[in-house]
């Protein structure tokens, strides 16, 4: 579950386009990528304060590392990946707390203090899903998906709610659409709309994708 | 857009004026589904060419491409009148394969049915505004003729100037009710008819000499 929405934390799988039009839970925009196995709880990750976390018990901020720490102390540099992390280390009294986290932080990848490296990560991840999705979703699907969203920024940014998006997105089909796919089989028809194009739909596609036929320039084709 | 497009319309219907004085009016046979449209076009071809323009149902949407019988000649009062007449599929603003599993259809079949009578639906359309001189609507007249799609439909020929007819088939049913038909669009007349039974065909033909001759 790479993406995650920030403002609920609902997760999604990899190249989900469900995210595409805002977070169908709370129409969140904001999502951030977590890579495989890398998943924590969301609530506290950037509000929860390191000190708080840290204080009761020393040992929680190591917990997936602790090992690596131990041997640290014990085997000495040879087998240490950062200098701060064994300065930090052979202090481990009660004392040394309010710097302790941040130097753990700085190795620990797991810990909660990570979670707002991530954060500040986010509007980076953003532009580079972005443009790694647009290979794989039609360019039409990502605009529109962009501006749907846009449109639900409008009242406030963080409550455009599912009612909201449904009730727009049948007044967008009311107004511009000739013809909407319920689902297969199933259309509403526009008349005024398709008798008012000059395109004419000759062909509808099961995947919603449909062919017209293109007036010629004007005042041409009346033999 | 929009003005270029009437200006268009406008051009191409003066320069129609022009050279169709003896062209065959193309005449659209519109109205709902099930309305009996096809089976009137049949009637009209067969009583005058003797060939049919297209099989006829009761199951809706029978008809998913508009078919044209061109050059039907009608002879009223010692004068010939030319028509070519075009059969188009039921409009309507809701299309739905469940309706058609009522009818014995496997579901493939009634999916692929409600797409092509989509399609149908929109090349109506397309045709009312492009191709049609003018337009025989047909109602069913058992049924209600109050509906969004009649009226939507009738505006649509009145904005147009088109010369229209409006049927109200299917007499020889029990419920039927010209009346109801006639006071649902009074600015037009209304002839009663049965398509199937060939009931007043002759006064059908004598009001489309009149109207469209």
């Amino acid at each position: 579950m790479p993406h995650q929405c920030t403002t609920c934390g609902r997760t999604f799988p990899d190249g989900s386009k469900e995210m595409l039009s805002g977070c169908p839970d709370c129409g969140g925009n904001k999502f951030q990528f977590k890579p495989a196995g890398a998943t924590e709880e969301p609530a506290g990750d950037d509000a929860g304060s390191p000190g708080a976390s840290a204080d009761p018990s020393p040992s929680t901020p190591e917990g997936p590392t602790g090992s690596t720490a131990d041997q640290g102390t014990s085997d000495g540099a040879a087998a240490d990946p950062t200098p701060d992390e064994r300065a930090a280390d052979p202090s481990p009294g009660e004392a040394a707390d309010a710097t302790r986290p941040d130097a753990a932080a700085s190795a620990d990848r797991s810990s909660e203090t990570d979670g707002t490296e991530q954060i500040a990560d986010r509007s980076d991840e953003d532009t580079a899903q972005a443009s790694a999705r647009s290979e794989v979703v039609s360019p039409d699907e990502l605009d529109r998906a962009s501006r749907e969203v846009e449109n639900t920024e409008d009242p406030s940014p963080a409550e455009g709610e599912q009612p909201g998006i449904d009730a727009l997105r049948d007044e967008l089909n009311d107004q511009f659409e000739s013809i909407r796919i319920v689902s297969p089989g199933q259309y509403e028809l526009n008349l005024m709309e398709l008798y008012d194009r000059q395109e004419y739909i000759i062909s509808l596609q099961e995947d919603g994708r449909y062919v017209i036929e293109m007036p010629d320039a004007w005042g041409i084709q009346d033999e | 857009m929009g003005l270029l497009t009437n200006l268009r319309d406008s051009i191409s219907r003066v320069t129609d004026g022009l050279f169709a004085a003896d062209e065959p009016k193309r005449i659209g046979i519109y109205g709902p589904p099930n309305a009996g449209k096809t089976t009137l076009a049949n009637r009209i071809a067969r009583d005058w060419t003797g060939d049919a323009v297209g099989p006829e149902s009761h199951i809706p949407h029978e008809t998913r491409r508009a078919r044209r019988k061109e050059g039907v000649e009608i002879e009223r009062n010692g004068r010939t009148v030319t028509i070519d007449i075009v059969d188009t599929p039921g409009v309507t603003t809701k299309v739905d394969y469940k309706e058609f599993l009522d009818h014995d259809m496997e579901k493939d079949d009634a999916v692929r049915r409600s797409r092509e009578a989509t399609e149908g639906v929109a090349e109506a359309m397309h045709w009312l505004r492009e191709d049609v001189d003018g337009v025989i609507y047909v109602l069913d007249s058992t049924t209600d003729p109050f509906t969004q799609v009649n009226t939507m439909l009738i505006g649509i020929i009145e904005s147009q100037d088109l010369p229209a007819l409006i049927l109200a088939n299917k007499t020889d049913l029990p419920g039927a009710d010209v009346q109801q038909i006639a006071n649902a669009f009074p600015q037009h007349e209304t002839i009663p008819l049965s398509a199937l039974e060939g009931d007043n065909m002759d006064e059908v033909y004598t009001k489309i000499a009149e109207y469209f001759g």
